[in-house]
């Protein structure tokens, strides 16, 4: 199930990144359980593999593995080059890998800001370029780019990765009308904060209520994200509130927006980082 | 009159606290030999201590396991296996499937499962399969299933029988305490009148437990101990369950749902056997086998 020998010529698969954990593995189960034959890709191969052996038993799916570093270029050329090889063809990607080392600027590492825009954008465009050439020429194929509500405002405590779905958002944006003509869309996904690991909960926890409101549940977002790729919707913010909020946003001067959620973030992070520690002692 | 169950051993799952300690005290008080499961190995120690406490002579064995990973629950019936023939014992004479969990949010296990479809009912269906051989060689044995009053109303929703699509967690709960009947009619339905193995299903009643203090927010937390106040003790209920696990006089009852020794009426879809059939056949291949009862050891 996990080698690329016997292939069949027919199939056609959906490339999901960080499919390893969180809305990653939403989207895998989602897709698995449309029938849909996977590619899944994350930086470590055990969970892969589990999910894998699960999808395949439950839903009858064909799922093909392969763990890759997505923030290096020469582990991503080593994986297209297997898809060439090997001859895959797929109809949909869903961009999910991205990360946040949480935390202000200066007190990041110089390493964790390069991993953020490395994976975050170099890895995503990559995967972007190179499955486009390995697309199935029967299918529509479908883009779908895992942004975040953060995208839509300066953000402090969260500088350089909302700078970084902006990227991605506006990209996304721009590359919907050019590859119309190749028959391709490009769906960009902006949801807030979702509870996948008991650390997001807590971090939804330290919000209060405005946490509370604004989470959506990410099977939910994986079918509603689903169905407006397959529609060939072009923006997808999940959750009524998200969606006010986004609107609302949009009314207020950039500089504003960002002294608002500053001050909402940086206590959110205080209280946050409080827990943990109280959490260690 | 109690039976005496000095010979006899016992699987409980989710035995380091509330119903599950409950019943593994019950059961080791009156001579069985005990078989805790938990998810923690620290907590294990601590009860495994307190029931030793309680019972110096008693044997009281714990393993642990994370229920939600089926790779997990083969190991653990691998160890049970194990455990009994180190004890110079053939068979199992009772399973008790406790474990149970409760998520606000929609949590997907490693292999992609919701958390509790794969905790409250994933999990004691194939742990039950894969130690049926163990309970078949018993002269009588029971798999007991805690189900609870909340499949009242629940309804399996076969285009998203998880609810992942449109999740909320009470009434995912409510649909793996219905999932929790329709096991045990299928369970019995394959197994046959003559089968030395019977299942049944308990509801518990409202019991002081923790179970929605675990992970979920304070709205939840503050509700769950205002309700749990008008509750029964879990040693209160765990009489009931230990009737079921024990009671020889109930065997061959047609009776497949219980509450406090009582035989007592599931909802209408529990009683659907068409449903039972579909959701053994989707819980096999979620777990991906297919069980093959042997019956040759009816007796």
């Amino acid at each position: 199930m996990t080698q690329f020998a016997d292939r069949s010529a027919h199939r056609s698969y959906v490339a999901i990144t960080g499919a390893g954990g969180g809305l990653g593995k939403a989207f895998a189960v989602e897709c698995a359980s449309r029938g849909w034959d996977l590619f899944l890709t994350d930086l470590s191969p055990a969970p892969l593999e589990q999910l894998a052996v699960s999808l395949h038993n439950a839903y009858s799916i064909d799922v093909v593995v392969y763990p890759c570093d997505l923030t290096d270029a020469a582990a991503r050329s080593n994986l297209f080059e297997t898809i060439r090889s090997t001859g895959l063809r797929f109809w949909a990607l869903i961009n999910v890998a991205g990360l946040d080392y949480e935390g202000l600027f200066y007190q990041q590492t110089s390493q964790q800001i390069r991993t953020i825009i490395r994976l975050n954008i170099e890895g995503t465009l990559d995967m972007i370029h190179s499955l486009l050439e390995y697309r199935d020429p029967l299918q529509v194929f479908r883009i779908i780019n895992v942004a975040s509500l953060a995208a839509f405002y300066p953000m402090p405590v969260k500088a350089t990765y909302a700078a970084s779905k902006r990227f991605l958002l506006d990209f996304s944006r721009a590359l919907r009308q050019e590859v119309r003509g190749l028959g391709a869309t490009v769906t960009v996904l902006c949801p807030a904060g979702m509870p996948t690991t008991s650390a997001c909960i807590q971090a939804i926890r330290a919000q209060g209520w405005m946490g509370q409101i604004t989470t959506c549940d990410v099977g939910r977002v994986a079918n509603q994200t689903l169905n407006a790729a397959l529609a060939g919707r072009g923006l997808v913010i999940p959750g009524l509130i998200n969606r006010m909020l986004q609107t609302l946003g949009a009314l207020v001067p950039a500089p504003l927006v960002a002294a608002l959620i500053g001050s909402r973030w940086k206590s959110a992070h205080q209280k946050s980082a409080l827990d943990q520690r109280l959490a260690e002692s | 009159m109690e039976t005496d169950l000095s010979d006899k051993t016992f699987v409980v799952t989710g035995a380091t606290s509330g119903i599950g300690f409950a019943v593994a005290s019950a059961l080791s008080v009156r001579g069985a030999a005990v078989i805790g499961v938990g998810r923690s190995t620290e907590r294990c120690r601590l009860a495994a201590h307190q029931l030793r406490s309680l019972n110096p002579k008693s044997q009281v064995d714990y393993l642990s396991a994370d229920l939600s990973i089926q790779s997990e629950v083969r190991r653990l019936a691998g160890q049970i296996q194990t455990l009994l023939a180190a004890r110079d014992k053939t068979a199992l004479d009772g399973l008790l499937n406790n474990a149970g969990t409760y998520a606000y949010w929609l949590t997907l296990t490693p292999d992609g499962v919701e958390l509790q479809w794969a905790v409250n009912h994933l999990a004691p269906f194939l742990l039950t399969c894969q130690l049926l051989p163990l309970l078949q060689a018993a002269p009588c044995a029971r798999v007991v299933t805690v189900s609870s009053a909340s499949h009242y109303g629940a309804r399996i929703n076969w285009s998203d029988p998880q609810l992942r699509r449109r999740y909320d967690g009470l009434q995912a709960y409510g649909n793996t305490k219905l999932a929790n009947v329709l096991f045990t009619q299928a369970l019995n339905q394959r197994l046959g009148t003559a089968s030395t193995v019977r299942a049944f299903a308990a509801d518990p009643g409202l019991v002081k437990t923790d179970i929605a203090l675990k992970g979920t927010p304070p709205i939840v937390n503050w509700f769950w101990k205002i309700r749990r106040s008008g509750g029964i003790s879990p040693a209160e209920t765990a009489v009931g369950i230990v009737f079921l696990l024990t009671e020889p006089g109930i065997q061959n009852s047609p009776a497949c749902y219980w509450k406090h020794s009582h035989p007592r009426r599931p909802s209408r879809p529990a009683r659907d056997l068409a449903s039972a059939n579909r959701l053994w056949a989707l819980s096999e291949k979620m777990c991906g086998f297919h069980l093959e009862v042997n019956h040759d050891t009816v007796c």
